[in-house]
This record gives C-alpha cells, sequence and structure tokens, in this order.
C-alpha cells in the first residue's frame, strides 16, 4: 500500500533575554552550575513570579514574523505535574490563550512552494538541568526559568524534507528576530516530531508517535524517515502503531521506544494567581512590528531590487545573519554594494573557511571593509595592494589606512605630480617614442613599466596611461 | 514586665524613660512563662531581638518596638516551617517582603508563631509543634490558623504580631483572644515571602490590641513591591494621621443573613449593642441580606478554590531541593516517600480534595464552578456596597471552643453559615477587621467590619469609633 506522511512539529526556543522569564536571575550559559540562580528558580516556598517584559517582546517579535494573530490579553496558566527537574511543581505557561495562533511559513522543496501553518505560539519558563550518572543525578538550576517559546504546527507536513526545510527556516526567522541562538545541537531549540501514516486518500489520521532527543535538524529529517518507514513495514505485516513516545539513537539511526503512552498524564491546568490578566497595550504591540529586523527573505528582496546583486549572491549572503549583517553595515560605510558583497563572498570567506572561524571572531571590521573597498574605488590602491592590505588587517588590526600610510602604498593620482615624473621619463627614452611613433605599442608598456619604477609602483596605472597617451601625442605633433 | 502599645512604648523609649536592654530582659523571661503556658512559639528568636536592638534609633514609632511573625513568613537564616514536618527544617535563604519592611522600621523579631500546618486549619491544632492555648482560658483553643500570633498579642508579650489569612484566619483568632486582627485588602500588602496556602485569597495581615497601632503597622506593610505582581500601585494614606471616630456619615449594612443565625442570647445581646452603638454615633444603620443559598455555599466554594491552589502550591515541597527529604531508589520514590512521610494526614485529605477538584474530568464541575460560585457572591456583595461604605457581622457564633471540642468540621447546619461567612472577605479581597465586642462566660467574643476595595481607613475608622465606646482596647491577658 501506498502511505501518505502526517507530520507535526513543536518547537521550543529558548530567549536570550537579560534576565529569565519569571525572575530576576541572569540568563547565561556556560556558566558554573547552580550560580545564576535565586529562590524563584529553586522554587523555593514564598516565591513569586514577574513577568519579564523583553521575553513578551521577543515572543511577540516571532509572532509578527510567522503572521499570527496576537492575543493582547496576556494569561498564564500553571500545568502541574512532579518531576525532579521541575522545581516548584508546577511550569507557568499558556495552556488556554497563547499569545499567537493561526500563522504561517512559507517553505520551498523540490521547487515547490508550501505554506505550513501554525497552530500557537506561547510563552513559558525552562527546566533545569538534569545530568545523569550511574547510580546518581545531578541538578543544574541555572536552565530553570529561561524564557522559552513553544510553536506547534497543525500536521501539514509530509515528508522528512518538508520538515528539515520548515526547520531551516524556522531557525532563520529566530536568528532574523534576533530573540535567540537557536543552536538545536546546544539545546536553545528542540524539536519534538509527531508523526503518523495513512493511506494516500485517506482523511484519517493513523496513530501517531512521539520522537524526542532530536539535535540537528538532519536528524530531525533522518528520524522522520525512519519512523515513517518503520511505521508502514508494522501497518502491511498488519500489524498496530503504538501510540507511544520515541527517541532517535544517533549510533544506529533508529528510533527506539522511550516511554508508552498509556495512562497519560492529567496536567490540571488552571489559571496562575499570581500574575493578573494583562491588556498589552496595542501601541507597543504595532510598534514591536513597526521595529522588526528586516528579516530574510526581504533582505534578499532588497539585495536584488535595490543593490542590484544576483539572486544566488543574495541568497549566500542571508544564509548567516552574521554575514548578512556585516554586508548591511559594511554598506552604511560604502555604497559600492556589487564589490563589498564579492570581498564578502571572496576573500573574507575564503579567510574564514581557512582559519575556521565566523566572522565577528576576526579583526575584521565593517568600517574597516568599507575602507579597503572605497580606496579601491578611489584608485588609492590597486586590487593587488588591497589584498595585501587585507591580510595585514587580518593579522594586526591596523586601520587599512594607517596600513596603506605604514606600506607607501598610496597610489600617485594627482595629474601635476604625474605629469613631471612622466616628461621625466620621455626626455630620457627618445628612443621609445620613435618606437611609439613606427607603430611599435608595446613601447607603451615599456614606458609604463619606467614610470612605475620611478614611483616605486605608486602612480595610478590608469590616470598614469591616459597622461602617457596624452604627452606622447603631444611630443609627436611637436616634431 | 509591663504590656504597653506601640505608641506608648514608642514614648518611653524615646524621652529614656525605660531602659530597652531592660525591658527586654524582662519581656524574654515572660516569653519563657507564656510558652510554657500557650506554646504559642515555634522558635524564640532572642539574640535576633537584641541584634535589631542593636540598630533602634528609636525616633519613629517603630523602631525598637518588639513583634512576632507568623511562622509561615521567610526569615533569612531563620527556621521557618510553617508548622509543618516538610519544613520541619527548613532555614530560608530569603526575607519575606513584609520582614525586610519591619526590619526597615525598626522592629525588633522576638520570635516566630505557631500555626496550623500550612496554613490549612481553623484551630491550630494541626501544627507540628502542638495546640496553641487561649490567654483567656488555657482549657480553650487561641484559634487558627494564625493563633500563635493572636495568643502571644492578647498575652501582652507584643504590641503586634502578624498573620495570613486565607479564608478568616486572622479574624477567628482574633476574635476568639479578643484582640484587633486586619485583613487589609489583597494586593494592599506584598505576599513576596508569605508561604502561600491559597495565592487568590491569602492576605497578608496583623494583630494589635488597639486600632491605632493597627493603623501604624498597617503603615509600615503596606504599597507595591515589585517582586509581588498582584500588590498594588496605589498610593498608601496615611492611616493614623486620617483616624477619626466621626463616623456620621458612614453608611453600615448589617448583614443579617448572618447576625439572624447567632443562637446564644449573650453574643446575640451583644451584637445588637454593638449595632445601636452604630446608630448612636451618628451612622446610617440598616438591615441587607444576601441569597441564603449563596450564603450556604461560601464554605464549599472555599474548600474547593482553597484546596485546588493548596495542591500546587505545595508541590514545590517535594524534598528534592531542601526539607524533609526521605531515601528512594528513583527521584519519583523520593518524592513519594518525602511527601507521605513530610504531611499529616489532613493535610493529605485537602491535597487529595484539591486534585480531585483540578483534575480534568472533574474541573469544570467542580474547580470552574467554585469560581463562578465565588463570582456571584462577589457580585452580590458588590450590591450592598452600591448602597453602604461598611458590612457589619458577628465575628462567630461562639466563644473560643475548648480544645477537645474544636475540630474543623464546619459542615454542620448550625455552621454553616455563622462560622465561614469572614471568607467574604477573601472572596473579593475587602478589607475586613475584627474588633472586641465584649465577654461572654468570661470569654472575649468580637465583631467585624468590612469595606470597599482599597477603603482600609473606612474601616479603621468604623472600628475606632466602636473602640472609643466600648474601652476594649489594649486588654490581654496574661493568666487564666
Amino acid at each position: 500500500m501506498n502511505y501518505e506522511q502526517v507530520i507535526g512539529l513543536e518547537v521550543h526556543c529558548e530567549l536570550k533575554t537579560h534576565s529569565k522569564m519569571f525572575s530576576s536571575s541572569a540568563v547565561t550559559f556556560g556558566q558554573k552550575p547552580n550560580t545564576m540562580i535565586n529562590e524563584v528558580d529553586l522554587g523555593m516556598p514564598g516565591n513569586m513570579p514577574v513577568l519579564n517584559k523583553r521575553g513578551v517582546e521577543y515572543a511577540i517579535r516571532v509572532c509578527h514574523a510567522l503572521h499570527m494573530d496576537i492575543d493582547e490579553l496576556l494569561c498564564f496558566d500553571r500545568k502541574n505535574y512532579y518531576y525532579a527537574d521541575l522545581p516548584k511543581g508546577f511550569q507557568i505557561t499558556q495552556n488556554q490563550r497563547p499569545i499567537g495562533r493561526n500563522g504561517y511559513i512559507d517553505i520551498d522543496v523540490d521547487g515547490e512552494r508550501k505554506r505550513i501553518e501554525i497552530e500557537r505560539l506561547h510563552m513559558e519558563e525552562d527546566t533545569c538541568k538534569q545530568f545523569h550518572f550511574h547510580d546518581f543525578s545531578l541538578l543544574d538550576y541555572n536552565r530553570a526559568g529561561i524564557p522559552l517559546i513553544e510553536i506547534v504546527t497543525r500536521p501539514h507536513i509530509r515528508s522528512g524534507k518538508q520538515a528539515a526545510a520548515y526547520l531551516e527556516k524556522l531557525r532563520q526567522i529566530l536568528l532574523y528576530t534576533d530573540v535567540s541562538d537557536a543552536k538545536m545541537e546546544e539545546g536553545s531549540m528542540r524539536c519534538d516530531v509527531n508523526i503518523s501514516i495513512r493511506p494516500f486518500g485517506s482523511d484519517k489520521f493513523g496513530i501517531r508517535t512521539e520522537i524526542k532527543n532530536l539535535n540537528s535538524i538532519s536528524n530531525v529529517q533522518k528520524a522522520i524517515e525512519y519512523e515513517a518507514l518503520r511505521q508502514e513495514k508494522v501497518l502491511d505485516k498488519g500489524g498496530e502503531v503504538l501510540q507511544e513516545t520515541r527517541r532517535f539513537d544517533e549510533t544506529c539511526k533508529k528510533t527506539v521506544v522511550m516511554r508508552a503512552k498509556g495512562g497519560a498524564v492529567d496536567y490540571k491546568y488552571y489559571t496562575e494567581p499570581n500574575i493578573l490578566p494583562i491588556r498589552l497595550d496595542h501601541n507597543w504591540v504595532i510598534k514591536i512590528k513597526e521595529d522588526l529586523p528586516m528579516l530574510a527573505d526581504e533582505r534578499v528582496e532588497k539585495y536584488i531590487h535595490e543593490y542590484g546583486l544576483s539572486s544566488t549572491n543574495a541568497h549566500i549572503l542571508v544564509a548567516s545573519k552574521e554575514i548578512s549583517d556585516f554586508y548591511e553595515e559594511t554598506i552604511q560605510y560604502c555604497h559600492e554594494y556589487q564589490l563589498v558583497c564579492n570581498w564578502l563572498l571572496g576573500d573574507v570567506q575564503a579567510y574564514l573557511n581557512k582559519n575556521d572561524m565566523t566572522i565577528n571572531e576576526t579583526k575584521l571590521t565593517p568600517q574597516y571593509l568599507g575602507k579597503i573597498v572605497q580606496f579601491i574605488q578611489d584608485n588609492i590602491i590597486s586590487s593587488k595592494q588591497a589584498k595585501k592590505v587585507f591580510d595585514e588587517l587580518m593579522v594586526t588590526g591596523k586601520d587599512p589606512e594607517i596600513i596603506i600610510e605604514e606600506k607607501g602604498m598610496k597610489q600617485i593620482s594627482d595629474p601635476s605630480m604625474l605629469l613631471s615624473i612622466i616628461n621625466e621619463v620621455l626626455d630620457t627614452n627618445e628612443q621609445s617614442i620613435q618606437d611609439y611613433k613606427a607603430g611599435k605599442d608595446r613601447a607603451i608598456g615599456y614606458l609604463v613599466g619606467q614610470i612605475m619604477k620611478k614611483t616605486r609602483g605608486q602612480a595610478n596605472p590608469k590616470v598614469t596611461n591616459q597622461l602617457l597617451m596624452k604627452l606622447l601625442k603631444e611630443r609627436i605633433s611637436d616634431e | 514586665m509591663i504590656t504597653y502599645s506601640i505608641e506608648d512604648l514608642h514614648v518611653l523609649f524615646k524621652n529614656n524613660q525605660i531602659n530597652p536592654k531592660n525591658y527586654y530582659d524582662e519581656l524574654f523571661k515572660e516569653v519563657v512563662f507564656q510558652q510554657k503556658r500557650l506554646n504559642a512559639f515555634v522558635t524564640v528568636t532572642k539574640d535576633k531581638a537584641y541584634e535589631d536592638l542593636k540598630d533602634a534609633h528609636f525616633h519613629s514609632l517603630l523602631s525598637g518596638i518588639p513583634f512576632v511573625l507568623k511562622d509561615n513568613y521567610n526569615t533569612k537564616g531563620i527556621l521557618t516551617t510553617a508548622s509543618s514536618k516538610m519544613l520541619s527544617d527548613y532555614i530560608p535563604v530569603y526575607n519575606a517582603h513584609v520582614v525586610d519592611q519591619l526590619k526597615k522600621a525598626g522592629c525588633c523579631l522576638v520570635g516566630k508563631a505557631s500555626m496550623d500546618e500550612l496554613g490549612m486549619g481553623g484551630t491550630n491544632k494541626t501544627a507540628l509543634t502542638g495546640p496553641v492555648l487561649n490567654p483567656w482560658d488555657s482549657s480553650r483553643i487561641a484559634g487558627g490558623s494564625s493563633g500563635g500570633s493572636a495568643a502571644v498579642v492578647a498575652s501582652g508579650l507584643v504590641p503586634f504580631a502578624l498573620g495570613s489569612d486565607t479564608g478568616d484566619s486572622i479574624r477567628k483568632p482574633a476574635g476568639f483572644c479578643g484582640i484587633v486582627g486586619f485583613k487589609p485588602t489583597w494586593g494592599r500588602i506584598s505576599r513576596y515571602g508569605l508561604i502561600p496556602y491559597a495565592s487568590s485569597l491569602d492576605t497578608v495581615g496583623a494583630f494589635t490590641r488597639n486600632i491605632r497601632d493597627m493603623c501604624i503597622v498597617m503603615e509600615a506593610m503596606a504599597g507595591r513591591d515589585d517582586r509581588d505582581m498582584t500588590s498594588s500601585m496605589r498610593e498608601v494614606p496615611c492611616y493614623l494621621n486620617n483616624l477619626t471616630d466621626d463616623i456620621s456619615d458612614l453608611k453600615i449594612a448589617v448583614l443579617t443573613s448572618v447576625s439572624d443565625e447567632i443562637r446564644n442570647p449573650d453574643i446575640l445581646s451583644n451584637f445588637q449593642f454593638v449595632v445601636k452603638t452604630y446608630k448612636k454615633l451618628g451612622a446610617t444603620v440598616e438591615n441587607v441580606t444576601m441569597p441564603v443559598e449563596l450564603m450556604r455555599s461560601i464554605l464549599p466554594t472555599y474548600t474547593i478554590i482553597a484546596n485546588s491552589e493548596a495542591t500546587s502550591n505545595h508541590s514545590c515541597l517535594d524534598g528534592i531541593k531542601y526539607g524533609n527529604r526521605q531515601d528512594g531508589e528513583t527521584p519519583d520514590e523520593i518524592m513519594i516517600h518525602s511527601r507521605t512521610d513530610g504531611f499529616s494526614d489532613h493535610i493529605k485529605r485537602r491535597f487529595i480534595l484539591g486534585n480531585l477538584a483540578l483534575a480534568s474530568e472533574n474541573q469544570e464541575r467542580m474547580f470552574r464552578k467554585a469560581q463562578k460560585v465565588r463570582r456571584l457572591i462577589v457580585e452580590e456583595l458588590n450590591k450592598i456596597y452600591e448602597d453602604y461604605d461598611i458590612i457589619l457581622t458577628p465575628n462567630s457564633g461562639s466563644v473560643a471552643p475548648l480544645l477537645e471540642d474544636a475540630n474543623d468540621d464546619r459542615l454542620n447546619d448550625e455552621y454553616i453559615i455563622l462560622e465561614n461567612h469572614l471568607c467574604l472577605g477573601n472572596f473579593a479581597g475587602t478589607p475586613s477587621l475584627t474588633l472586641p465586642s465584649g465577654f461572654v462566660d468570661g470569654m472575649p467574643i468580637a465583631v467585624n467590619v468590612m469595606g470597599r476595595l482599597f477603603e482600609e481607613q473606612t474601616v479603621l475608622n468604623c472600628a475606632y469609633a466602636l473602640e472609643k465606646v466600648l474601652g476594649l482596647a489594649n486588654q490581654y491577658s496574661r493568666e487564666g
């Protein structure tokens, strides 16, 4: 039988706010365990939540970017359950009224555009981190209370490839709205997959499994592909898919059972009594939309239509937000859109690849790159010299202007200065003038070489050529 | 030791008429005696009191004044048990907001007072350290859940103590002990650091022996605290400066749905006397009623809401991070064993009830229905407040019960309304004050005045006028 895959994704994403969702502890990563905590994060008796306004703002940013309806009455609920990683014995979340509803992301897969509908986006808080050892476990509460948003799609995804495309696009949005690091490997973006299969043409849902523990987008795709195949085999053999939670085992590339779904937990949701409903200022919500950083798709449009870049180059630039941001900033200093792009995707990218660095880890700044490009454009240095300046800059971090000064690279473009030098050269090379007159073009090459020798290569070639031709013609006609 | 009001003690300290150190020496001698008699303390914080006293300058009203906290207020470095085995070794790392406020005002902490376990009870018989006895008759209870706080004020040890009030946990014991008990508006005082019972009902409040002292204590604690989002931004009035006994323009509603339930003739005639007094003072006094079915549903509504919130509020007590941890093979086992061992049976019953009411299959017909009934009751109260400033009721239908008779089963007909109506103030969040109104069989009895949201001043004025006529201010009982 031919089957269709029915897939829905739940993505949790940590927000990079300064403080936690409901406490004043700092949000940090890589700190010593249990140092970024207070009585709220530990669920000490008597603690009370205080809502982080920045967290709400970030959630609204993402809602806008996902084209969602925003609920301007902010309500929070308690999700009650017992678990070792849950400090308060409940999680503050939004069950009844998520802040965002009915959004979408358009994805392009195999040349086809598909709209993935998003059911809801809600805010909540992270749990503490558990480290399990042979006969004991350790808990790190630094993570407890870090703001999370959960983004849930409708079951509209039909393949692992589509799921991967959706996640790539979502990740890009989370990065471009500047709300999260969105690193799946580090857990700041997490994805759970709900997947079932059904015979093509059927409108009923099959029994679904949930897959957890996915630490990369490619693993999400692999897990879906494996799981769909597994479910097909079960059904083809006349068996039944069990409703269960599975995890993806990276070493054997299989999904394996974590726990059966039977006896689901009743979370006994009810309204958080310590946060009364908050009526958001409509103007604030609108302002967040107006102030939204430009997203990748919009940047591509701008690069093509305003800056005249090719579609390929535009897409390569936005593939990394860091590079795209660097580009945007550089062109504030230098309006040579194409040249800046060429430099970024050429020499700069080559340097990054060679040294395995990100652009913000290097000594290059947008202002310096802008200067280099502008110097080339203004004929102050040649492209060849520019590469030398770049190499020096990446090592020393010196201002290109200073490097040029120090290395004496500055081109002589002043015609009055060049005129006297050229005349000197012509005066001492009568033979070459005669050669030129006789139609021997290579005489020009020789003369230029002499001029360069005299100026130690600093003569601007373009201006030199123009002046040389002019003077040669004058001398010939004078004769 | 001699018992003084806050104002008197302040003047004596300020003018060097008594030596503070000597006063505290005598106070702690008396504490030892009263503790043997009443069992009101969980912890006596003698060292802390002397330490606080070092910082006292005696220039402001509360500077150097001794006080006691109910044991559900977090005190940094000082045992805070909420009278539960679960927290029997819990030493907080932080202070409750009001603890900081009172420290700033210069108060000196004398001790932490016994209470019903986690605030869940009305007898103070469920405390880990045993029942608290009534200063007027030690064969009787002080009431609960803030029984220890009521007893230390009613025995004249300290001029004020903090309680907390979820159903009537300040006002009931205040009435039984013949002192003033005030639960202000929900949101008037920050609850940050108060170990909760039911967050939508819990209120920080206090016991004093007179209304003027109550004004002083309220002013020190009220106001916005950014750590409690439900605390109000409204400015705090100068309750003491604005206090007046002229209540000629007050409109008082006598809620006969409650007073008609009084069976004890002495208590009835006392209440009638209070009504007559208010008329004499020039207030407009009229009878009002509320639908009897709503009055009868106060207790079940309270039981469901309070226990549902409590079960979630107390989920943090799992033995993992602090508290009384028991061994187990898995984290689940640790939590189960810790909670099984740490809570007494009546707490477990309440948690089971709360869980039942919140379970998804019951939530609509239990928890949500209770919330709806709560709204109906509040709407009915608001109708009364359209025409009246104050609602007047008796505080209780009896004097403090004998220790062996006291229980929390108040479902029988005699008590269903009369012993539960003080919850109205928690449902609506309105300020509600209990003050002594006389004696029956040698035991104090009381009335309750309840005003509109944030109209603490009106409530205090109304009580002050009565206090002046009745002459029961500053009473206490050292022996008996």
